[in-house]
Parts: C-alpha cells; structure tokens; sequence
C-alpha cells in the first residue's frame, strides 16, 4: 500500500444524469509508467481532470502517498506536484518558450524584474535532456507539435511534478520523434517520476509501460501486468461488452451508389480516403477522434476543399465549393457541433428549420411566415419534436430535441445524401433511439446516409457498411455483417502498429 | 406520435400576456423620452414650442444624417461598423458637385453621386467579406482614404455648384409644417423596415449577426449579404449627402462633416440595435434619431453649444451601451457573490 | 566572422522594415536634397515626437488585443487644461503641469479601461464614445477659446522646445520613453502580462492572470502617455484649443501597425515602432516639401494601414499553411 504514491478507489462523477466516471479504481507505482487505454468516452479524460484537481468527484477518494487529498483547484493539484500534459497545449503562442515554461514563476532580479539571462539559462538546462534542438528565444508557436509537447514536458518538470500525466503525447509525433519521447520518459522514470501515459497506440505501452489499466463505459475494467496479456484480450477488456442497446428494424433497400469518393486528400487533414455512397444505405465513418471524419465531411460540404482527388454524384464530377453548393447538389451535413455550427441559438425554432431554403417561402417579395411556421410545424411533427411551441428558441430544448430541429432543417431541403456527424452525441438514450427511427425512415425513402460515430455499439447496430479511419486515411472498409467490435478497434489503431509484437 | 405537441401560439392569450412586455420594450421607453423631452419644452418654452415653424426645423436639423442611421442599422446588424461613413458622403457630395460644374445634367450628378457612395462602400465590403479584415480598422483607414481623396481633388477648394432641388427637400414643409426631408427618410425607414423584417436579406442579416458559423453551415451566403450591407451603407451615405449639402447652403469642402460618425453610431445603438450584432428594429434608430433632434435642440436652448452637444452624444453612446451590459453583469456578479457565500457556509 | 553578423542582421525580426525606411531615406535624397539638412531633420523629428509618444500608449492596447480612439482628444483635454492652469498661475514650475496632465490622461486611460476590462464593453465603441466625451470636455473647460503663445511661460515651452546637445527636449523625452517602455515590456511582470493576454485570453486564465485588471493598466498608461503629450503638444507649439490633435488616434494607428504590431493582440516590439514613426515622418515631411504633394497626406495614410493590414493577415495565412504542412507529414 505505501508502495503507490496515487491511488484513486472508488471514484465517482456525474455531470447532470451522466455518470462520467462509475466507481474508478486506480493504483500507480512509485517510479512506474502505468499506460490507461480506453476508446473515445471510456472517461479517461474525466479520470485525468479528477487527479488533476479540474473536477471534483462526487464520491470516492483520491490518496497521495497515503494520504487522502481534495484539491480545491489545479493549483492545489500542482503544488502537490501532480502535472498533466494535454494534446491542446494550452500555451502562449506569441511568447517564447522561456516565456512559457516560468509563466506564473518567474525567475526576477531583486528589482522584481523578469531575469531574462537566469531563465534562459535554466530553460536551456531543462530542455537540453528533452531536446538538442529547441531554441529557447523563439515563440512557441515556431515549434513543431513535438517540440511544443516536450516544452510542456519541461515545464511540468522545471514544477517538480512527482507525477506527470501524459495525454496521448505520440498522437501528433512522427516515428522518429515518438522514439524521443521514449526514451525521454525512461529517463524520466529512471529520476523517479511516476507516469500516467494515456494512449490508442499499443506500440506505446509495450514500449513504455509495466502495467495497464483499461477503462469502458466510464467503468474501472482491470489493470494488468503489460508483459502478461495478450492484444486479444486486451481489446476484448476495451470493447467486450454486451450489445444490448436496441435499435430499431432495418427496413430499407439499398440501391445504387450515388456518390463516390475517390482518392481526396488534404494537406495537414487526410490522405487518400475513399469510399462509396449508396442509396438507402446507412454507411458508418469511424475511427478514433482526430482521425480526420469530420474534415473529410466538411470537405463533402463544402466547408473545407480538398487538395487533390476527385467527387462523384451520380457518375459526373462534382466541385463543391461552399454549402451552398453542397445543398444545391442535394447534399446535406449535421454538424459535430450542434451550438456552434448547427443551430442559431437566438432565433426561433422555425427560422432555424427555414434558414437554408428561405426563398421558397417568398411570396410576393416578402417572406411568409405563416408558411414559414407551418412548414416547420409539419417537419417537427414527423420527427416528434417536443417543444411549447414554434416560436420558441432552441436554447430551451434538450440536446436530442435540439438535433432534432437541425434535422427538420435538413428534411427541409431537397436532399439525397446526408452527412450526420456523430448525431447522438450527447443526446440520452431515449433520445437516441428517436433518432436512430428517423434515421432508419430516411435511408428506406432513399437518403445515402453517411454517419460518423465514434460508439461502436452504434455503428454496429445501425450501419450497413463500415468505414475505418485512422490519422488521416481509410485503413479498413467492410460491412456490417463482417464486422467485430474488435476488428474495428483494430482498423482504428492502426494495424501495422501489431507487428510490433508478431501477433 | 403526439400530434399536440406543437401548436402555433394561441395569438390571442399571446397579447394579453404580453402587454406589459410590450410597453417595458425599449423601442417603447425610446417613445416615452421623446414625449418626455416634448413635454419639457412645451412647459418651458410654450411660445417657442407652438410657433408655427420651431418643431419642423427641430426635426429637419436631424434629417441629414438620418439617413446614414438606417444604413448603419444592416451595418451593426452584422456585427460590424463603419466610421467612413462621413468621409463617403463628403467624397460623393464632391463627385455630386464636380458634375454639376461641368455642366451636366443634375439628374446625372444625383446618380454619379450615389453611385460613387455606393463603390466605397463596395470598396469597404469586399476588404471586410472577402480578405477578412477587421471592419473597425478597414473603415477606420478608408475614413482617411476617401477624405483624402477629396482632399486631393478638392485641395483648398468650395464646391459651390448644387441642384437647386437640394435646398428645397433639405428645407422645404409640406403645407407649412410637415418637413420634406421628414417624409423622404420615413419613406426609406419604411423600405429598410420591410427589408430587415420581411425580406430574406433582412433574415440572413439577424442570423449572420447570431452566429455566423451556422448561418455558413445552413447555406447562407455571408459574403454577399456583408458586401450588400456596406454598399448600401455607402449608398445611403450618398444620400445623406444630398440633404447635407441642401441644409449647408450648397456649399463643399474637404473638411465638412467631420464627426457625423460618431452620432450616427450613438443613434443606431441609442434606438436598440446592438453593437455585438444580431438584435434591434428599424423603428427604434427612427424614434432615437428624433430624440438626438430634440435633445440638440434642448441643449442649445439650454446655453450648450455644438461642441458640448458632443460629450452629451459620447455619453449617451456609451450609456446606450452599457445598459443591457450592467444588467446581465449584475445578475451575475450576484450570483458569483450568493454562490461564494454558499460554499463559505 | 562578416557570415555571422550578415545573419545576424537579416534575422532582425524587423529588417523588412529597417530596409524599407532606409530605401525611402535614399530616395528622399535623390528627390529632394534640400531634405536632409541637420536643422531640417532635427525639427522633423521634433514635430513627429508626438506621435511616438502616442503611438507607445496606442501600442500597449493593441497588445492587448483592444483600440483606443480617444487618444486625440484625451491629448486636447490634457493639454487645454494644463496650459490653462500654466497660463493663469505663471509662478508654479511648470513640472507640475507635467504632473497634473499625466495624472488627467491617466484618469482619462482609466475611464476607457474600466468600461472595456471591468464592464465588458467593445473596445471599439466605447473608445469612440469617450473620444468625443472627452474633447468636449476639453472645449467646456476652455470655453472655446484659444490660448496664444504670449500666454505661454518660457518654463513650460522649455519641456519641447528646450535643447540639449543639439536635440530638442520633446524628442529627448521620446526617445526616454521608448526606451522605459521597452524595458517594461520587455522584463517588468504588468508588462509581460500584457502580451500574455494579448496572446492566448485562454491560458491566461488558467495561469491565474487577471485579464480585466492587465486591461485596465494598458488604458490607463495609455492614457498616461496621451496626457504628457497633450502638455508637450501645446509647449511645442505654444498654443492650445480643444480641437487641436485631430485625427492624430489615426496617425498612432498606423505607426503600430506598420510597425509590426499585430491588430490582434499578442505582437508586436518597441524598435518596430521606432521604425516606423521615423518612416512616417519621413514620409510626411517628404509630402510637405512636394510642392502640391501635401493634400495626399490622409489617402496615404488611410492606404499604409490598408496595406498593412493585408501584409499582416497575409502572414498569419502563410503561417497556417506551414502548420498544415507539418500535419500533413504526419499521415
């Protein structure tokens, strides 16, 4: 028991009705570097921002060296010398990196001016170990992504942190600087850090860590010794779990394909994706987040374009420049944000649903909007849409009901493909089943629907055809009835990253 | 499968619930100070007050700008601003009267003139929509940029040459007391009105000024609409030219017009629109255009002069600003406070 | 050896600059050499140190990523009053009014910063609003009326006009504050701080800075320094009314955005300013000595910012596009 300086027992936090973290148990090794695996909302960064003092867990208890802290705030975490290292570097970008690691501890003369000349020279000490190529006096935001992370690292270092929490650092890192930052964190553990490495890549763990602790559905699963488990039933312990979610009849018939992608890239985004758009034919995009779905369904929309590659509706070459060419084309797009890029929060329920096609409801130069609200009266009835009344704003409405009026929006167009990006995020599960009938009605009109979702369970349960992406590019493509939660988790970590270990 | 979830609002339970909540609306209490003000004069100064020729000249001296008012209205719709504005209805006033020297057709120089109102603007627009520049500092330079221009044509000149026309509509009553240029800017705040309530421009301004993200998203196209905004900002520039040169006495020069900027802004936000984009009728900048008449007026009768009027006009500015400001900042610094003291305990 | 020093210079960040106003000194030397007497360029830049002086304050709130507007008149305020007070109590050493305006443009800074970092509002408007708030306090206090040079004591034209080693006083206290403004940004905790906010709002909150507070000294030192040039402005010239200073909110503008201050916040150095404020000078002074060439002045002016403004964006894309590079080697 003293041997671990962190021990998490019994955690519980809910935000709302969403229970984030249920009962997580968690024991960290003085001086080992312990891997946390889990797929996208398995609660990992809820665990961290628990240990980190960002939130403040409803039950269960947090032991320091065996004693029971509370942090009140990030500060009290970091003065106990607990450090975490994001993906989103929360840094300067115009200051420079001395700058950025003593912000909040500057070194000062007796003059209680900044001592530009101590610092540099602590700073270069402190990234030497880390880096023989980061250039102090330069601003941030001239470093790598890799360069940034290992200025974070020395940041938490130059604060003495005892434990350091890594949040998928290889993510953004080429092979190369990946091996850095390995033997970085041997170094680090050899000087007695305890290391918390978050990350999707097992090549990560065999490398780096002894044990591993998995997370599903916010639940603690088990914690193992790294050299004693096999991949098999490691990912069985990350997606294992019962499909008990019900989804409802499938009842479409799927028809020819009207939208081809072929080979589109996009510098910074994604790489050579392509797949096929069927009529009637619900096609799940998934793949961990950041593996570039939502930026390969922008580029579908008209938000971003792509730099190369080509777009096909029905057999002719299509160039799509904004939105509105998209919706012209008869293609529409959900967004991964419903407050910021779906609804207008201010504006009446009615003027959302009306927004992409208001000309239709001119008459005589001027909108109707007796027309306009029995439209939406109409499109809100067939998805069931619970509110007072028409004119009442969307910022009232449950998250499900709210993705419901960016449907009636959508169903308002004259649309043959849809886009849904992740469309039951955060939506409960009543909601979603709602959701999962309108889903299903349209593709049995005709709709191509195109789904991103990161819930496997979802996916399985209501895709024809899966696609995989992983950093950038498709790495598997199959239909449902192939499928395993296991194989798409696979196709989502990479394959190639197995042969590490020959299984 | 609930068929009565959804009803259009009952119109008449609406109404009576909402009278209250009509007549606390700000565009209301806009009407209420400006009978305020009416009665103050009519007590202070009844001979001053009835006679025949004070109130149409009291509203008359607030008509030149007043159209600017209405362009600015799609302007901070957007969630924009334009301080070239006076700088336009200088450069247009002198294409206006470059024309007419020459010998042409007034018809022709009204027409150059707004046109050229019309191209800064566009100038403004494409600066803001396509190269996304910020429109503070985009017509803070072309405020230099157009005067200077005039500046340059001009040099230490006067244009003198107007349509006789302008004097008239700038001071002309029709049967003795209902001011000419009252009439024409009612006209156009009836156009602005339908354009911003009934139109699909008018619609897409609201929804740019919520959130331009999802307008882009639902297939709005924001470019044009801003463009359009700034033109026709320029263009009402242009008009406002027309009756700044009437009441002037027909005559130009580079340094004319030099603050008009900052009333036109002080009107706009004053009559309810906000700065931040998104909210506020026509109605309202048409009762605060008024009401800055009136307020002149009364400060001149008072003993303050032109200049002094300009704090009044900064502060009312800032004040028309900050209302709806302190008010969420109240609740919630009172909230900050009750909540502080609930985690003490 | 002579390798290093040429990197070293052309890493200058602002040697783009230093190079522009040095091809524009060249050319005003073949163009007009009549230019570039000693006495000439000594008085150009005693009439151009005010907007140094202006430009600085305008500078620590473009850091912050906010605009002030008002510095014109906050200049014309300050200055009616400490001339008035110079002009009717000729006894007291003019240092006091030295004094006494920097403390009226602090107070001035202080109004603007406590509606933009305590109540929130839109930089932008609220400077516009205290902008005419101000001068027309400036034209109640003097009534209106002018105050001429034989009002002026010796003692206080002296702060401007005085000489010292051949340079005037106002330039000599330019180039003073230029340089405690560098150092305040440069090593001084408020000064950094300024930056931080300027740069990522964000992560200043999590490093526990207050940005309302950072917001409020921006303004008000700001304030400060439009003050002491209000008091300067009618010692150089040895006049004062409230409607002097007009439009000069436009001529610091453009120093700091030609001077590679970022319009967004987060950007930006003393020596760039330098730079700029002696390339505008020239510039103007150049217009002033070309006969019929004085009248393109504000469409200058007005197309410099425009210019700048589209370089500066321009910059930022091509960073992007760098950033989106590095991404893509990745996948």
């Amino acid at each position: 028991m003293t041997n671990y300086i962190l021990q998490l027992k019994d955690v519980v936090k809910k935000f709302g009705g969403v229970i984030a973290l249920d009962g997580a148990q968690f024991q960290l090794k003085k001086g080992e570097v312990h891997a946390l695996m889990g797929e996208n909302g398995a609660g990992k960064s809820t665990f961290i921002k628990v240990i980190t003092g960002i939130h403040k867990p409803d039950s269960g208890t947090i032991l320091l060296d065996g004693k029971s802290v509370s942090f009140k705030s990030p500060l009290d975490s970091e003065k106990l010398g607990i450090a975490a290292i994001y993906q989103h570097v929360t840094a300067f970008p115009d200051l420079s990196v001395v700058e950025n690691i003593f912000m909040g501890r500057e070194i000062t003369t007796k003059f209680h001016t900044y001592d530009w000349k101590a610092m540099r020279k602590r700073a270069k000490e402190i990234i030497a170990p880390l880096s023989d190529r980061i250039d102090v006096s330069k601003p941030m935001n001239t470093l790598s992504v890799a360069q940034q992370q290992l200025v974070e690292i020395a940041k938490a270092l130059s604060r003495e942190a005892r434990i350091l929490i890594m949040d998928e650092p290889t993510a953004s890192l080429t092979k190369h600087e990946c091996e850095e930052l390995y033997k970085i964190v041997d170094r680090l553990r050899a000087q007695g850090v305890s290391i918390i490495f978050i990350t999707h890549k097992f090549e990560d763990m065999y490398r780096v860590a002894t044990r591993v602790t998995v997370l599903r559905d916010s639940k603690y699963i088990g914690t193992w010794d790294v050299d004693k488990i096999s991949n098999h039933d490691l990912i069985t312990a990350m997606v294992g779990r019962e499909l008990d979610q019900m989804y409802p009849d499938k009842t479409s018939t799927i028809g020819e394909v009207v939208l081809e992608v072929k080979n589109i890239s996009k510098e910074g985004y994604y790489k050579n994706v392509s797949f096929n758009a069927k009529k009637g034919e619900i096609l799940a995009l998934t793949g961990l987040v950041g593996a570039g779905r939502t930026e390969v369904c922008q580029s579908l929309f008209g938000i971003l374009t792509p730099d190369s590659g080509e777009i096909l509706l029905d057999k002719k070459l299509i160039n799509i420049k904004s939105p509105i060419d998209a919706l012209k084309m008869g293609i529409g797009l959900l967004p991964e944000d419903r407050q910021v890029q779906g609804l207008i929060n201010e504006l009446p329920i009615y003027q959302n649903v009306t927004a992409p096609v208001l000309n239709r409801f001119i008459k005589k130069g001027v909108l109707s909007v007796d027309d306009e609200m029995n439209k939406s009266i109409e499109l809100c009835e067939k998805i069931q849409l619970k509110a007072k009344n028409i004119e009442e704003t969307p910022a009232s409405l449950s998250g499900g009901n709210q993705q419901k009026v960016v449907f009636a929006k959508l169903l308002n167009c004259d649309l043959r493909i849809l886009i849904l990006d992740e469309p039951t995020k955060g939506i409960d599960v009543g909601a979603k089943y709602s959701i999962y009938e309108i889903m299903n009605e349209l593709a049995s009109k005709g709709y191509a629907i195109i789904m991103v979702s990161s819930e496997m369970p979802e996916v399985l349960g209501m895709a024809d055809r899966i696609v995989v992406m992983s950093s950038g590019r498709v790495t598997d493509s199959f239909s449902t009835k192939e499928a395993t939660q296991e194989r798409i988790l696979e196709a989502s970590l990479n394959k190639k990253l197995f042969e590490v270990r020959g299984e | 499968m609930d068929n009565k979830n959804l009803e259009i609002r009952d119109l008449k339970v609406k109404e009576k619930f909402t009278i209250k909540k009509f007549l606390l609306r700000w565009e209301m209490i806009l009407i209420y100070i400006l009978v305020l003000i009416n009665i103050v004069l009519m007590i202070s100064k009844p001979n001053l007050y009835f006679e025949a020729s004070t109130i149409p000249s009291i509203i008359q001296s607030g008509m030149d700008l007043s159209f600017m008012v209405l362009g600015m209205i799609f302007i901070l719709m957007l969630g924009d601003i334009d301080v070239s504005i006076a700088s336009i209805m200088i450069l247009s006033s002198m294409v206006m009267g470059l024309i007419m020297d020459a010998g042409i057709n007034s018809v022709i120089a009204v027409i150059c003139g707004i046109i050229a109102g019309g191209l800064c603007g566009l100038f403004n627009g494409i600066l803001v929509a396509k190269i996304n520049m910020p429109s503070v500092i985009v017509t803070i330079a072309t405020m230099s940029l157009f005067r200077g221009i005039v500046k340059i044509v001009l040099d230490v000149n006067v244009l003198k040459n107007f349509p006789e026309v302008f004097k008239t509509l700038s001071w002309h009553n029709l049967f003795g007391f209902i001011p000419l240029s009252l009439i024409c800017f009612l006209i156009f705040a009836v156009v602005f009105s339908v354009f911003l309530h009934k139109s699909k421009f008018g619609r897409e301004l609201y929804m740019i000024g919520n959130n331009k993200v999802a307008s882009k998203y639902s297939g709005i196209n924001v470019e044009k609409v801003k463009i359009i905004a700034f033109v026709s900002m320029g263009v009402m520039s242009a008009v406002s030219a027309i009756f700044f040169v009437g009441r002037m006495g027909g005559g130009v020069s580079s340094t004319m017009g030099k603050g008009y900027e900052l009333e036109v802004i002080a009107i706009a936000v004053l009559g309810g629109i906000s700065t931040s984009g998104g909210k506020g009728k026509v109605y309202g900048p048409v009762i605060a255009t008024l009401i800055m008449s009136f307020l002149s007026y009364t400060l001149g009768l008072l003993g303050v002069d032109a200049n002094t009027r300009k704090i009044v006009t900064g502060v009312i500015l800032i004040i028309a600003v900050l209302i709806p400001n302190i008010n969420k900042q109240l609740f919630k610094n009172i909230k900050e406070f009750l909540l502080s003291k609930k985690i003490n305990n | 050896m002579a390798e290093n020093i040429f990197r070293k210079i052309t890493q200058y960040r602002n040697f783009g600059l230093l190079v522009g106003m040095i091809i524009l000194i060249i050319l005003g030397l073949i163009i007009t050499p009549a230019m570039f007497t000693m006495d000439s360029i000594i008085s150009m830049l005693r009439n151009n140190s005010i907007y140094a002086i202006l430009a600085i304050g305008m500078m620590f709130v473009l850091l912050t990523g906010g605009i002030d507007l008002s510095v014109g008149s906050t200049l014309a305020l300050t200055g009616v009053v400490s001339s008035l007070l110079m002009s009717t109590n000729p006894g007291i050493p003019a240092v006091i009014w030295v004094l006494v305006s920097i403390l009226i443009g602090a107070l001035c800074g202080f109004v603007n910063g406590f509606l933009i970092g305590k109540l929130n509002m839109i930089p932008m408007i609220s400077t516009l609003g205290t902008m005419y708030a101000f001068r027309g306090l400036a034209f109640l206090i003097s009534g209106g009326s002018w105050l001429f040079p034989h009002l002026f004591t010796p003692g206080y034209t002296w702060y401007s006009g005085g000489n010292f080693l051949g340079i005037y006083n106002i330039t000599w206290i330019a180039i003073i504050l230029f340089i405690l403004a560098a150092i305040f940004l440069s090593i001084t905790k408020p000064g950094r701080r300024i930056y931080a906010i300027g740069t990522s709002s964000e992560s200043s909150k999590v490093s526990g800075i207050n940005e309302g507070n950072v917001k409020i000294l921006s303004y008000t030192l700001c304030g400060a320094l439009s003050g002491l040039a209000g008091m300067l402005y009618t010692a150089n010239h040895a006049i004062s009314f409230y409607g002097m200073a007009e439009g000069f909110e436009m001529q610091a503008i453009a120093i700091c955005i030609l001077g590679g201050v970022s319009i967004v916040g987060g950007k930006g150095r003393i020596d760039g300013i330098v730079i700029s404020t002696v390339m505008m000078a020239f510039i103007s002074y150049f217009i002033s000595l070309l006969p019929g060439l004085s009248v393109w002045q504000d469409a200058i002016q007005g197309g410099i910012i425009i210019i700048a403004v589209v370089i500066n964006i321009i910059t930022l894309k091509m960073a992007d596009k760098r950033t989106l590079k590095e991404k893509g080697a990745l996948i």
